[in-house]
């Protein structure tokens, strides 16, 4: 249906032209909301369109779809390169719905509405770049292009130390970037001369890659996962995700963890796996152990969390420790599990960072100790609440059951016994999410805020909540409708590891 | 020719339709029929219906080949094969039987005994409703990965259901305590899957497992260590020793749902997992013997625990616990000596026959102790007595129970636990260790009768000790009390399927069942001398209790009369520690560690952190002293910056 139209162009223009719109509509917070809403909606119906023409019989199934190639630089090598294979086309899919159901929550924002729409509108532009572009030089330019709006996001609209949590994000992702911009550059500079003509695009320089030095690939894939990790965020360098979220308006921080997070797993995949296989099989083991780090000890902090939201964002850290540990196994299910990982966070987070936001909006604080007895006053939030938590802690029936039960298997399966350290996280994971809604929203009802005029959920918040937990539902149940779109896709990345 | 089994996709779907009509479609529609109540037990009816037709149809051969087998793909990664589907033989016909008909019974009594609950009632229907979905399609699953997700699912309503009344801090805790505890066993559970999944080459279909388990043997370890784990699920769903302490904090919840969850179907689970595995376990005999320990050490601590306590449900919940660590003896005890031996044995068939038989007769005491509790408004029975003059049916009916749990002919509990005990005693041949557990099998059994009428007499009979309660009690109404009646008939003559060849039906097929007329069965039970050990340990049992509760001749404050007594008496209430140590583990341990984890996030990684940029901020003062204003100095930088540039280009790459 699309083979010779710019699908993927026009993907990316919507929402731009979007946000150009809406930051016009100026003090016209109306418009902005109802402008801001059309161009995602409309972006979300292009990203459906174009699942629904995603060829996933071989061979087609095995390549890049919608293929758009274009000189732009060619003395430098630079080319506008999109493209989408299953990982990404689920990423974007992914990326389309959370800013459309993001922008519906955020019907009551009613400060410098049109430029908090317009910026949400302009992240959902860099995310997609990101999960469309096949040309490293493109790739970086949306890379950077999703960190500004999102700074703004933090600084203006969020919490009382926001200055202190927007600019650490700033600057400690961009320091991470910069590495990752080295990267890029040296594996630029050296694979070039091995291609014989210069070149930004992925696909080709991968194909030469192998030939380059060992010590030189080494320090390439270091600086190029360095940059990845921090965005995922492992341990050790995750401590701005806590505080970023924690000052993070909630559409923000649903679209931070939901897609923001995604880009440092999916740039492992895409990159790090796919160009370098023989540094990554010789760094399988320590790749694994951040992952297995990530989990256990994200799982502990949440644990120790008095804030809902902190406890949630530390929750991030511990489930894309599971993507990371998927990828690490370099089997097929483990990496077609890391991406199903990956969609499956990014639906529930979006639910657990909604619920925090809700509790904070309606009870006026998300500090347990303060919460209590609230169910039969909200009962809508509370099901919501403890969806997303069944959800979160890998229920069977729900999606993130799924991916974790998959990811597992993939590590005992590579790693034999060694799976039984991040399995215990599954208990912990059950006990701070059981722990938390008994203090909050089960035995008597608190006394220490005023619970009189708490009201429950509105309609914008009920319809996003819904949609996304008809997903959470519709995909634990039939996983197949993701993972068939995924598998084909696997093989490319995993080619020269086996 | 259409076969009803054709249709037992059908059975958890009915529930299902019932929870989301019920769950989702508001209050308005449901509030002249109970909230719902009445749509749930016409969908569960339905299911009922449909259950029982299958499991006719299966248990009489009416289905060619015996096994119904139906399958679909769920998820295909290169390697790994995900399916789900229904596998019905004999053992899935009779859990079908167990699970439908009391979920019904239970569903019909609520009706009567939540009828004061209003607008939450609707809550209540919705979760039961699930409840019987999952339960029903644990039941049919045809794989281990399907059967952990209804595992999980069954698990989720237990938690809902005994957090029912969520604002009582009490019931609140008690259900994160059932999840968090359970969640320890499930971990083993899959734990387990994976070793099977790696080890059946990426399936785990019952079928294609059963099929090929004799091609996967050999390194036998593993497959122990498999085996081993999955019973692991099984000691947190059921309840066994070191991970039962949840199951009498969960008495939190109505008595209803103790009664059909974690009295007769959920609790079950894990002894329908360990039964439904057996083909592979009778493989690893290791398992089995650790299997036999547990369910033996399960049965008598349970037992001792129930001794004492004042609370009526509580002192089911032990002896549900004790109860199931006897079906576990038997399975293990078959297990182990059908690999020693490779000779039919009882050991599987006793352990499933006590599953069906106590399902009905615990059914039964729970809902006849929930009639006691709404009609006197406490579970404390120091509070009670005398109630059988006001409670004339629910007296004489849980009267019925308590034989039947006792192990009196001709009543149910008799003939399964006899079976137990005596194959328990043949496996002492083969390893003395057995003969041990027999001995605590059979003090089990003493304990048993003695409790149960320590609790009967303490309610219904004497004179009553607090007039307030007994004046306020009333017999309960007809649609509580017909429920009771139709599980007292069971709990009376489910044993007697043992005549109409229950035996072979349930055996499976590497046991090589063979038939025995009734003639036949009675001549071995009754020339066995063991049969009257047990039958003698029971009467003591119940004589003990007269004296002490009914004829007083023994005070039961003997009991506390020394304080080396008093401790052990009050070591029976605090559960032998169990609950302080869970309590100690969870909030010391694994919370301590949570905190120490958040300190060192915060003052040292976080601390580095934000040392980098305290030192940049610093250098960057000193650095901004080279910011002069003179152009020249900084022209004189670039060109030093470009030449190195260039000399780091010339170096490495050679480009441009």
């Amino acid at each position: 249906m699309f083979e010779n139209f710019p699908i993927l162009s026009l993907l990316l223009i919507v929402p731009l032209i979007g946000s150009m719109m809406t930051f016009a509509a100026g003090k016209h917070a109306k418009a902005a909301r109802y402008l801001a809403l059309v161009f995602s909606g409309i972006t979300l119906v292009i990203a459906t369109l174009i699942i629904m023409n995603f060829s996933l019989s071989a061979p087609l199934g095995t390549e890049f779809q919608f293929d758009e190639a274009y000189d732009w630089v060619p003395m430098l090598g630079i080319s506008y390169h999109l493209g989408v294979d299953g990982i990404s086309m689920l990423m974007v899919f992914l990326s389309a719905l959370l800013v459309f159901l993001a922008i519906l929550f955020s019907w009551d924002v009613e400060e410098r509405t049109s430029s908090y729409m317009g910026l949400m509108l302009l992240l959902d532009v860099g995310v997609l770049g990101v999960f469309t572009a096949l040309d490293y030089f493109l790739f970086y330019i949306f890379w950077e292009v999703v960190l500004i709006p999102m700074y703004f996001l933090i600084a203006i609209w969020g919490g009382p130390s926001r200055a202190y949590a927007s600019i650490k994000f700033f600057i400690y992702t961009h320091v991470a970037s910069l590495f990752m911009l080295l990267g890029i550059f040296a594996l630029y500079f050296t694979a070039s001369p091995l291609l014989g003509a210069p070149s930004f695009d992925m696909i080709e320089i991968a194909s030469v890659s192998g030939d380059i030095g060992h010590a030189l690939q080494l320090i390439i894939y270091a600086a190029l996962f360095f940059g990845f990790i921090v965005k995922m965020p492992m341990v050790p360098f995750h401590t701005w995700l806590p505080d970023a979220h924690v000052q993070a308006p909630t559409a923000g921080s649903v679209l931070l963890a939901g897609l923001l997070l995604k880009m440092g797993s999916y740039g492992i995949i895409r990159i790090c796996v796919f160009t370098f296989p023989d540094i990554t099989v010789e760094a399988q083991v320590l790749i694994a152990i951040i992952g297995v780090l990530s989990i256990v000890y994200g799982a502990f902090a949440c644990l120790a969390q008095t804030d809902l939201k902190k406890m949630v964002a530390y929750s991030s850290i511990s489930h894309m420790g599971i993507v990371l540990l998927g990828i690490a196994t370099l089997t097929d299910l483990g990496m077609a599990a890391a991406v199903f990982q990956m969609f499956a966070h990014g639906l529930i987070t979006a639910v657990l960072f909604m619920t925090c936001g809700m509790f904070q909006h309606k009870a006026g604080t998300r500090e347990i100790p303060l919460l209590g007895g609230l169910a039969p006053k909200v009962p809508v939030l509370s099901t919501v609440m403890m969806i997303g938590f069944m959800a979160s802690l890998g229920l069977p029936g729900l999606v993130g059951f799924v991916a974790e039960f998959s990811v597992f298997t993939a590590t005992y399966d590579f790693f034999d016994l060694w799976v039984i350290v991040p399995i215990a996280s599954v208990a912990l994971t059950a006990a701070y999410y059981i722990w938390a809604m008994q203090r909050s929203i089960f035995g008597s009802l608190t006394t220490k805020i005023d619970t009189e005029h708490i009201h429950d959920a509105y309609w914008f918040e009920t319809v996003p909540l819904a949609v996304l937990i008809g997903l959470i539902a519709l995909f634990g149940i039939y996983p197949r409708l993701v993972m068939d779109i995924i598998v084909p896709s696997i093989p490319r990345i995993l080619t020269g590891v086996i | 020719m259409m076969y009803w089994s054709e249709l037992a996709w059908l059975i958890p779907i009915i529930p299902l339709i019932s929870f989301v009509v019920v769950g989702f479609l508001g209050n308005k529609a449901f509030k002249r029929i109970e909230n719902g109540g009445y749509f749930a037990i016409l969908m569960a009816a339905v299911a009922c219906f449909l259950s029982l037709m299958v499991a006719f149809e299966i248990l009489t051969g009416g289905y060619p080949g015996g096994t119904f087998i139906q399958s679909m793909n769920w998820m295909t990664v290169p390697g790994f094969t995900f399916n789900m589907g229904i596998y019905i033989d004999t053992l899935t016909a009779l859990m079908l039987i167990v699970v439908s008909f009391i979920s019904t019974l239970v569903v019909i009594y609520s009706v009567g005994y939540m009828h004061e609950e209003g607008e939450k009632k609707r809550r209540y229907y919705a979760e039961i409703s699930l409840f019987i979905c999952a339960m029903l399609g644990l039941v049919l699953s045809s794989n281990f990965l399907q059967m952990f997700i209804f595992w999980e699912i069954v698990g989720l309503c237990s938690y809902l259901l005994i957090g029912f009344w969520n604002t009582k801090p009490s019931a609140a805790s008690a259900a994160k305590k059932a999840f968090l505890v359970t969640r320890i066993g499930d971990i083993m559970f899959m734990l387990g899957l994976f070793i099977f999944f790696v080890w059946f080459q990426g399936n785990l279909d019952f079928s294609y497992i059963f099929n090929n388990v004799d091609a996967f043997l050999g390194g036998n370890d593993l497959l122990t260590l498999g085996t081993f784990f999955i019973f692991g699920g099984a000691i947190g769903k059921s309840a066994q020793f070191p991970l039962h302490d949840w199951l009498p904090d969960a008495m939190e919840g109505p008595t209803t749902v103790s009664a059909l969850i974690h009295a007769a179907t959920m609790v079950k689970a894990g002894v329908y997992l360990v039964a439904r595995t057996y083909p592979v376990m009778v493989e690893t005999p290791n398992t089995m013997l650790i299997i036999a320990i547990i369910g033996g050490i399960t049965a008598l601590m349970a037992a001792t625990m129930a001794l004492n306590n004042p609370n009526i449900k509580r002192v089911l919940a032990y002896s549900t616990i004790s109860q199931l660590g006897y079906m576990f003896l038997a399975l293990g005890t078959g297990g182990y000596l059908f690999f020693h031996t490779q000779e039919t044995n009882a050991g599987f068939m006793s352990g499933m026959f006590h599953l069906m038989n106590h399902a009905f007769f615990k059914a039964l005491l729970f809902l006849s102790a929930g009639a006691v509790i709404h009609a006197v408004h406490t579970e404390d029975m120091r509070l009670m007595g005398g109630l059988s003059k006001k409670l004339k049916i629910t007296s004489l009916v849980m009267l019925i129970g308590c034989i039947s749990i006792a192990g009196i002919p001709p009543l149910s509990g008799f003939w399964s636990k006899d079976e137990i005990l005596a194959v328990v005693f043949e496996t002492g041949a083969e390893n003395p260790l057995f003969y041990v557990l027999y001995i605590m099998g059979i003090l089990t059994a003493f304990m048993t009768a003695f409790y149960m009428f320590r609790l009967w007499y303490m309610t219904f009979a004497g004179e009553p000790r607090d007039h307030h309660v007994y004046d306020h009690a009333h017999e309960s109404p007809k649609v509580m009390w017909v429920p009771l009646a139709i599980l007292a008939a069971l709990a009376f003559g489910s044993g007697f399927a043992l005549f109409f060849g229950f035996s072979e039906a349930i055996q499976p097929t590497m046991f090589h069942p063979h038939a025995e007329t009734w003639t036949q069965i009675l001549e071995i039970v009754f020339t066995d001398v063991l049969t009257y050990l047990s039958i003698i340990a029971a009467v003591l049992g119940i004589f003990l209790a007269y004296l002490m509760y009914r004829k007083r001749s023994i005070n039961p404050d003997v009991f506390v009369a020394t304080p080396a007594r008093r401790k052990i008496y009050g070591l029976l209430l605090a559960r032998y520690g169990f609950t302080a140590a869970y309590d100690w583990i969870g909030l010391k341990v694994v919370y301590g560690v949570a905190k120490a984890v958040d300190w060192f996030d915060r003052k040292v990684i976080d601390g580095i952190v934000n040392g980098f940029a305290i030192v940049t901020i610093k250098v960057g003062n000193i650095v901004r002293r080279g910011q002069t204003g003179f152009v020249q100095s900084y022209a004189a930088l670039v060109v030093a910056g470009v030449s190195i540039i260039v000399i780091l280009l010339f170096l490495f790459g050679g480009v441009i």
